[in-house]
C-alpha cells in the first residue's frame, strides 16, 4: 500500500510540474493572440493531476506537512531544470521567480494544502 | 396571407416578430402558429450553396445537418462572416466525436448559448470556437491543429488565405508540452485521448519539418511510426511498452528539433 501511495505521489509530482511548467510558459508568449484555441476537452495535466490527487490518502484534509515539502522541492526542481534548459536556448521572457508561487497556488486548488 | 418568421427568446415569454408594415394581420387578429417544413430550411442552406472543399463523398444526411446547423447559426448570430465545419463528422461513416465548427465573427459573443442551441436542436455534441479573421488567419500560420482542421471543410462562404507557416518555437514548444502526459498516464487515458495527444505530437513535427499537413496524412504517419492501425490506437487496444518507447523517442526527437531551431534562429 505504501508503494502505492509512493507511485501515486510520483505521478501526482510529474504531473503537477508539467502544469507549472505549461502555465509559467504560457505567460512567456501572452503575446500571441491564438494561444492554443482550439484545446479540446481533453485530460491535460492538470486534470491528471487532480486525478492522482483524489487518490492519495488523506483525500479530504490537506496533505502531511513531510509530503507537502517533499512535492514541493522535486516539483520546484523539475520546473527548474525544464525552464533552464529552454532560457538556455534562448527562450525569452521566461520568470523563474513564478516557480515557487505557481506551484503553491496549484497545491492550494489541488486541495493538497 | 401568410407570413413566415422566427421565434425569438424574450425575457419572459418568447416572441415572433412581423414587420409594421404588412396586409392583414391586423393588431387583435388571432393567428395560428406552426413550424414551416424542414426542407424550406435546407432548401434556404443549400441556396447558399455551401463549400465542400476536399470532400467528395459526404452521406447526404450530413449534408442535410449541415443545411439545418447553418440555418440555425445564421438565424441566432449576428453579423457572422463565415460557419466552417471540420473535423470528425465529416469522416466516412458515423463513428464521429462531436461536432467542430469555427464562427468567424468580429463581436465573439453567445458560444455557450449558441452550444446548447445546436446540441438541442440537432442532438449531436458541439464544440464551438468563436474566432475574428485576424485570429483565424494567425491559427492558420502559426498552429498546426489549425492548419489540419482546414486541410477539409465545409464552409458558408470561400476562406481565403495565403497559405504562409510561421514557426514560432516558443509556442510550439508550449503545444507539444500537452501531449507529454501520455509518456507517464498511458493506463489512466482513453483511445481517443491517446490518439489526439499522439496526433498532436506529429502534426508538430509535420509543421516543423514543412512537410503537408491533413487528418489523413497524420493517420497514415502514425500508423508507419507506431506500427498499428489508427482505429486500434482509438478504441485503446495498443500494447503499453513498445508504444511508449516510441512515443517517447518522437517526443524526444520534435522536442530537441524545437530546441536546436530556436536556438540557431
Amino acid at each position: 500500500m505504501a508503494q502505492n501511495r509512493n507511485k501515486l505521489i510520483d505521478l501526482f509530482i510529474s504531473n503537477l510540474s508539467n502544469a507549472v511548467l505549461h502555465r509559467i510558459l504560457e505567460k512567456a508568449i501572452s503575446d500571441i493572440e491564438i494561444m492554443q484555441k482550439y484545446s479540446k476537452e481533453i485530460k491535460n495535466s492538470w486534470q491528471i493531476a487532480l486525478n492522482y490527487r483524489e487518490k492519495i490518502n488523506p483525500i479530504d484534509m490537506p496533505l502531511p506537512n513531510k509530503d507537502i515539502e517533499e512535492i514541493k522541492r522535486r516539483a520546484s526542481n523539475r520546473v527548474k531544470s525544464d525552464l533552464l534548459i529552454r532560457i538556455s536556448k534562448g527562450y525569452k521572457n521566461i520568470d523563474i521567480s513564478l516557480i515557487d508561487q505557481f506551484i503553491n497556488n496549484a497545491l492550494k486548488e489541488l486541495r493538497a494544502i | 396571407m401568410e407570413m413566415i418568421g422566427r421565434v425569438s427568446r424574450g425575457s419572459k415569454m418568447d416572441q415572433v416578430y412581423i414587420p409594421k408594415n404588412r396586409a392583414g394581420l391586423a393588431i387583435g387578429n388571432y393567428v395560428s402558429i406552426k413550424p414551416i417544413d424542414i426542407n424550406i430550411s435546407i432548401e434556404y442552406a443549400q441556396s447558399r450553396k455551401p463549400v465542400f472543399y476536399k470532400l467528395s463523398n459526404l452521406e447526404k444526411i450530413k449534408v442535410m445537418i449541415i443545411g439545418e446547423l447553418l440555418t440555425l447559426i445564421l438565424a441566432n448570430t449576428k453579423n457572422v462572416n463565415n460557419i466552417i465545419i471540420t473535423g470528425s463528422f465529416l469522416n466516412k461513416g458515423f463513428s464521429f466525436n462531436d461536432l467542430d465548427i469555427l464562427i468567424i465573427m468580429e463581436e465573439k459573443e453567445g458560444q455557450d448559448r449558441l452550444k446548447k442551441l445546436i446540441e438541442s436542436s440537432i442532438g449531436i455534441n458541439t464544440h464551438i470556437i468563436l474566432l475574428s479573421n485576424k485570429e483565424l488567419l494567425e491559427g492558420i500560420s502559426h498552429d498546426p491543429v489549425f492548419e489540419m482542421m482546414l486541410s477539409r471543410y465545409v464552409s458558408l462562404n470561400k476562406i481565403i488565405y495565403k497559405k504562409k507557416r510561421i514557426i514560432n518555437y516558443q509556442f510550439l514548444d508550449l503545444s507539444l508540452l500537452k501531449s507529454k502526459p501520455l509518456i507517464d498516464n498511458f493506463e489512466l487515458l482513453n483511445g481517443k485521448e491517446k490518439y489526439y495527444l499522439t496526433k498532436n505530437m506529429v502534426s508538430i513535427l509535420f509543421f516543423i519539418t514543412k512537410k503537408d499537413l491533413s487528418d489523413k496524412i497524420i493517420d497514415k504517419e502514425i500508423e508507419k511510426l507506431f506500427g498499428i492501425k489508427i482505429e486500434r490506437l482509438k478504441d485503446n487496444l495498443i500494447e503499453k511498452n513498445k508504444f511508449v518507447k516510441l512515443y517517447q523517442e518522437i517526443y524526444n526527437k520534435t522536442q530537441n528539433l524545437l530546441f536546436t531551431k530556436n536556438g540557431s534562429k
